[in-house]
């Protein structure tokens, strides 16, 4: 009884505790588990849902030297920044994504986006992480990628390819 | 007529709260420290795929040890420094006799914030009463000792006078 009177006492102080230690580790994960544009590859999908942490853990297991972690993100064009797009490596858009941000986006091999999702079969790469809608789905490389030259970004592609 | 003279804190209890209060600090600083190091431990396991996991943990351990040293601080270890501070008060300061009948009455007061004190009342020889007060942990025996005089500091009884055969 006395315990329970002195902490409803003190209550702010142990409240104000709780925020801090969230935000003191939260900050402190966000740096753990983040690194610099050169030591990640982050792979950008334009689809209803997906699997991300589970699908950057798979890429993980083949990852090109020299990369501390790979990282995927869901995105929606109309929420998506400059300094985003800019900071992508790899990209995955369905067929009706808007023609002028497609137009800045770099193909995997050849020319224009690389089919990853048919919609009429419904045959795709990563179907069991990445669950795209009801249309096809292409990859690009992002323009602004600083893993065009070592060819990380490539690597990473080509790895997701070959996912089922 | 003088008898013999009781410290309200003798040496060794001053030692004894002086131990406690360094026990309790080193306990304090070990289960801060063991939480830092179990958060540490679990940061540097933290992969791709239990990422979420291991945030939610860190944080619910440092949360739950944070609150045990935070509750210690407050409630353990500041009132063990006030009572040794009042205590060395009590113990350092020019003092006053008050020779009289003493009775403690059971009306509680909180001093320094967290240490609990007793009223008591001295009907002096001079037929004036005085208004004092006594540590809790310390009334009792006090009391109990029916004193003949008690030596006061900034209105605290310091120390009591008690009757020993032949005095």
């Amino acid at each position: 009884m006395r315990v329970v009177k002195n902490i409803l006492s003190q209550l702010h102080t142990f409240v104000l505790w709780l925020l801090a230690s969230a935000l003191i580790w939260g900050w402190v994960f966000t740096i753990v588990t983040d690194t610099s544009p050169e030591k990640k590859v982050t792979v950008y999908c334009h689809v209803p849902t997906m699997a991300d942490t589970a699908l950057a853990a798979a890429l993980e297991e083949d990852m090109p030297q020299g990369l501390r972690m790979i990282q995927v993100h869901t995105f929606d064009y109309v929420m998506f920044g400059k300094d985003l797009f800019d900071r992508g490596d790899i990209f995955i858009v369905p067929a009706s994504e808007d023609p002028a941000f497609v137009q800045d986006l770099l193909p995997v091999e050849g020319e224009g986006g690389t089919k990853v999702y048919d919609a009429a079969t419904g045959e795709g790469v990563a179907v069991d992480y990445i669950h795209y809608g009801d249309e096809d789905y292409y990859m690009y490389l992002g323009s602004g990628s600083v893993h065009l030259e070592d060819g990380a970004a490539l690597a990473v592609a080509r790895t997701l390819l070959e996912m089922e | 007529m003088n008898g013999e003279i009781r410290e309200l804190y003798t040496d060794a209890d001053m030692a004894r709260m002086e131990q406690r209060i360094k026990t309790m600090r080193t306990v304090l600083w070990a289960l801060a420290l063991g939480a830092l190091g179990v958060c540490a431990a679990l940061t540097a396991r933290t992969g791709t795929l239990n990422a979420q996991r291991m945030e939610l943990a860190v944080i619910a351990v440092s949360t739950l040890a944070g609150w045990l040293v935070i509750y210690g601080c407050i409630f353990v270890l500041t009132p063990a420094r006030r009572e040794l501070a009042h205590a060395v008060m009590l113990r350092s300061e020019e003092r006053e006799e008050v020779r009289g009948a003493l009775t403690v009455t059971g009306e509680r007061v909180a001093i320094r914030h967290s240490i609990t004190a007793r009223r008591a009342e001295a009907c002096m020889d001079d037929g004036t009463t005085r208004r004092l007060m006594v540590c809790e942990s310390r009334a009792g025996a006090m009391a109990a000792a029916d004193p003949a005089a008690v030596y006061v500091c900034h209105g605290y009884v310091a120390a009591y006078e008690v009757k020993t055969c032949g005095s």
